[in-house]
């Protein structure tokens, strides 16, 4: 294990480079590169969850924790590890302060192994919009997790608005074991039933997309109902003519399927820890049609799997822009000033980008013309001026 | 995979999240106290339960002589599956698992005891809704096959019911030649239909082995060089380090060609050279492999190209092991043979003139099994012959276990200032580049049998072709005596000689 104190991105690649000549066979059957983005606070959660998950995907693993964004100076430091406490594979955790942390991509880019698909994943709250963090950007899957966020539900809505092909949610690969055992018990079901309800604790993220879910694959209605306190999923109770299938979650780890006419049956139905719902994500690679679907129909925004794919960079910047959240944009106090957090970089106006004269009159908004001394370091016109409205 | 034609409407085939369930049905295990039943069937069911892919309904059902109840039997099966699983043993999994096992006490010719098999069957129809689905796992030896198959034709276990679906799975040996396979398929034909047998060959069931159709039909790169123009020989190796254990009646009656070469070897065989299929299903895909078992010719001279040799005493790591002759139940004057070597041909256009070497043996020095495909040499070398003296074949070598992986060999330059070619292997190790933890053999090919997915068992005509194919090399066997090989080594001097009179020699695995 190599740990390096306030670091360059080039150092990085050296120490893993050498790295991997120290571990000997060089042999390593690199299948993707996973990003995890996550806050100081949760590190330790994140990363047994991304070596849970890449010892079941032999992946490289890059951390990335962004934090002091307001620190004076930009820093980073960086463990490069392979085979040690972070699995079997090659591991890199980065911690980024000041400035550095919005360019995170600086040093990400060169450590992406070539030509292997990549995977981010945000651990805490996900980006308002994805084109906000250049680490979703050069992503070729994105994973989200809404049940992170203060108001999970508009967070989902606020996937769905942003979605594109290649996103996912882990509320929804939460649903799997439920949507293995509903589709288990449909395959005895002669005909469609006509009302189903899904039984929840309020907000709910993942019973909301069970619904959406539900609702597009039968056409009938579907109803979420408040169960408890509790958060979870507890049941779901299907209503066929005059007969009535039930799924009933009975402890942490079985559910009990009853159906009229049949004696109840008792299967295994665990609830499953980060790391599992991570090796879900990772296991496929391509666009989840089923997802987009269910998300699109509970969120009534028809298509969003035929949405492009391609995202390109916004440049937005938390400390000092207005932001917007699901249900109106929302004002958010510039914080510490910029200019100062921008020292190290001497002030530039904004590159020729193609799209900068669209941007809204918000694009003039104060201390954005300071800020795109960053946007200097991009080699393309594929950084956007932030836009108020959020979409 | 087969298509299955389903009405659900939750299921998608792009919905990849939610694993394929089979039906509610009953697995009904014929021997259910044996050894096949504790070390890989009753670990493999648990296996299943612990990855959610066995169906609300399911039911293990055990028939064996022993005078137990269901909680005996439930108690056997939770010791062979807390030994044998390769998933970490759950109780909750368990519990589930354990309030749907059932135990039937009899002996086969005992009509009673068949007739409580039916009525069981019968109540699971009504308490787990099985709805006449039965898998019947015939666990037996093959003498026991014909009193068991008699007793299902007699109760009418194997007829299909108003609905739902009855089958059978059995194990090799199919037969020890073509007239008692023949008589063997006609027995199990004549009671369940065709499509409803399933013969077990679990080297099948191997990742590895199926990756074969990835590796040559999915990708550009290999499938343009497999044929005459670009590979020079085939070798085929099933080696084992162990000797023949406690089946020594067994085995001196069968010999390794038939054990092994017969189903296993002509197997990868099959899948090795088969052209491409028409679509990836079961039926497209028998149709190929019956086309190449049919294009195998044997060799001219089979005293050459046929070599089966018998193990002498020897040391094999760190052990001294015992000759064959002096293995317990073994007569002295066995000419059974532990090690076969044959050249055979195939006779297609793809294939003329391309020899594929087939070996098996036991104590060999180490346990693996491989397909080597060893391609020409360049045909013109711009180098000085000394540049390139330790330069050999290209060969792709497919690991089917351990180390189950893929190995590219080629030339590389060595570093330094002179030009020296010499070889490299490139290695994949399936492991490392994926995913989950290789499902046991078993696993997969029960659950195939409970989703009637046929793709990874072989048919009959395939049985029977394989015995088309071992037939005269063991009636030329018949009348000579093996040679002799150290325990420990590599086989006899005289399957050396086999490559060597044709300028090749055997990859070391």
């Amino acid at each position: 294990m190599t740990t390096l104190w306030d670091t360059t991105g080039s150092e990085v690649v050296k120490a893993l480079a050498a790295e991997r000549r120290a571990a000997g066979a060089l042999a390593f059957g690199l299948a993707l590169t996973l990003v995890a983005v996550v806050d100081e606070k949760n590190v330790s959660e994140a990363e047994g969850a991304a070596t849970l998950a890449a010892s079941a995907h032999p992946c490289r693993l890059l951390i990335v924790v962004r934090r002091q964004i307001d620190a004076p100076h930009p820093r980073l430091d960086a463990e490069v590890s392979i085979g040690g406490r972070l699995g079997p594979g090659e591991a890199v955790v980065m911690r980024m302060s000041g400035r550095l942390a919005l360019h995170a991509e600086s040093v990400v880019l060169p450590l992406l192994a070539p030509d292997a698909p990549v995977v981010t994943w945000w651990h805490d709250e996900p980006p308002t919009r994805i084109a906000y963090d250049p680490l979703g950007v050069f992503a070729d899957r994105r994973v989200t997790d809404v049940t992170a966020a203060a108001d999970p539900l508009a967070a989902l809505h606020q996937r769905a608005t942003d979605f594109v092909p290649g996103d996912t949610d882990l509320a929804w690969t939460r649903l799997t074991p439920w949507r293995t055992l509903l589709a288990a018990a449909f395959d005895q079901l002669g005909d469609r039933p006509d009302t189903v309800v899904v039984q929840a604790g309020p907000a709910n993220p993942s019973a909301q997309l069970f619904a959406g879910w539900l609702r597009n694959r039968l056409g009938v209605p579907v109803t979420v109902e408040e169960s408890g306190r509790r958060p979870d999923i507890t049941g779901v109770v299907v209503h066929l003519g005059g007969e009535q299938l039930a799924i009933t979650r009975t402890d942490a780890r079985s559910a009990t399927i009853s159906r009229s006419g049949f004696p109840d049956r008792v299967l295994p139905l665990a609830a499953r820890g980060l790391g599992d719902l991570l090796a879900e994500e990772l296991r496929r690679i391509d666009d989840d049609d089923v997802f987009a679907e269910a998300l699109g129909t509970w969120s009534d925004l028809p298509d969003l799997g035929t949405r492009p794919p391609h995202r390109e960079h916004v440049w937005h910047d938390p400390m000092n822009i207005s932001t917007t959240v699901a249900g109106g944009p929302v004002s958010v106090p510039a914080g510490a000033p910029s200019a100062a957090a921008d020292s190290g970089a001497p002030p530039v106006t904004l590159p020729g980008a193609p799209d900068a004269g669209s941007a809204g009159p918000s694009g003039a908004a104060p201390g954005l013309g300071s800020a795109t001394g960053l946007g200097a370091t991009r080699p393309t016109g594929a950084t956007r001026e932030h836009e108020a409205d959020g979409r | 995979m087969a298509p299955t034609v389903s009405t659900n409407p939750l299921r998608d085939p792009r919905d990849r999240r939610l694993p394929r369930l089979p039906d509610a049905s009953a697995l009904v295990v014929f021997g259910a106290t044996g050894d096949l039943a504790r070390k890989k069937l009753i670990p493999a069911v648990y296996d299943l339960a612990n990855r959610g892919l066995l169906p609300p309904g399911f039911v293990l059902l055990g028939f064996a002589r022993r005078d137990w109840s269901d909680d005996d039997f439930a108690q056997f099966a939770r010791e062979s599956a807390e030994k044998g699983a390769r998933t970490p043993f759950r109780e909750e999994v368990w519990d589930r698992l354990a309030s749907s096992v059932r135990f039937v006490q009899g002996a086969f010719d005992d009509d009673a005891a068949f007739d409580r098999l039916v009525s069981t069957l019968e109540e699971l129809e009504s308490s787990h809704g099985i709805a006449g689905n039965a898998a019947f796992y015939l666990s037996v030896p093959p003498s026991a096959f014909p009193v068991v198959l008699k007793q299902m034709q007699r109760t009418n276990l194997a007829a299909k019911g108003a609905s739902g679906w009855r089958r059978v799975v059995i194990e090799k040996p199919f037969g020890h030649d073509i007239a008692s396979a023949r008589e063997l398929n006609a027995l199990v034909d004549d009671v369940f239909t065709p499509s409803g047998v399933y013969r077990i060959d679990h080297y099948l069931g191997k990742e590895t082995v199926q990756n074969l159709f990835a590796l040559r039909f999915a990708n550009t790169l290999f499938e343009p060089i497999w044929n005459s123009q670009f590979v020079d020989s085939v070798q085929i190796t099933m080696a084992e380090d162990v000797g023949i254990g406690t089946r020594a009646g067994f085995y001196d009656e069968t010999g390794a060609a038939r054990d092994v070469l017969q189903n296993h070897l002509l197997q990868l065989l099959a899948l090795t050279a088969m052209e491409e299929p028409v679509s990836f299903s079961a039926e497209t895909i028998r149709t190929e492999k019956i086309k190449v078992l049919r294009a195998v010719s044997l060799p001219d001279d089979l005293d050459r190209y046929a070599v089966r040799g018998q193990y002498e005493q020897g040391w094999l790591a760190g052990e001294r092991v015992a000759g064959y002759l002096d293995e317990k139940d073994i007569p002295a004057d066995s000419h059974t043979e532990t090690y076969a070597a044959v050249r055979f041909g195939i006779e297609t256009r793809r294939w003329a003139g391309v020899p594929f070497y087939l070996r098996t043996g036991k104590r060999l020095p180490r346990r693996v099994t491989e397909i080597a495909i060893v391609f020409k040499k360049a045909p013109h070398l711009p180098f000085d012959q000394t540049d390139t003296a330790e330069l050999g074949n290209n060969q792709l070598v497919i690991r089917v276990q351990p180390d189950e992986g893929v190995t590219l060999k080629f030339g590389s330059k060595v570093p330094g200032s002179a030009m020296e070619v010499r070889d490299v292997a490139m290695d994949f190790l399936f492991g490392e580049a994926f995913t989950e933890a290789l499902p046991e053999a078993y696993e997969r090919l029960i659950l195939d049998v409970l989703l009637g997915d046929a793709t990874l068992f072989p048919n009959n005509a395939e049985v029977e072709e394989s015995w088309r194919i071992i037939d005269p090399l063991e009636e030329h066997w018949a009348s000579t005596t093996p040679h002799r090989y150290r325990a420990g080594s590599w086989g006899p001097a005289a399957a050396d000689d086999m490559l060597g009179a044709d300028g090749r020699r055997w990859r070391r695995p």
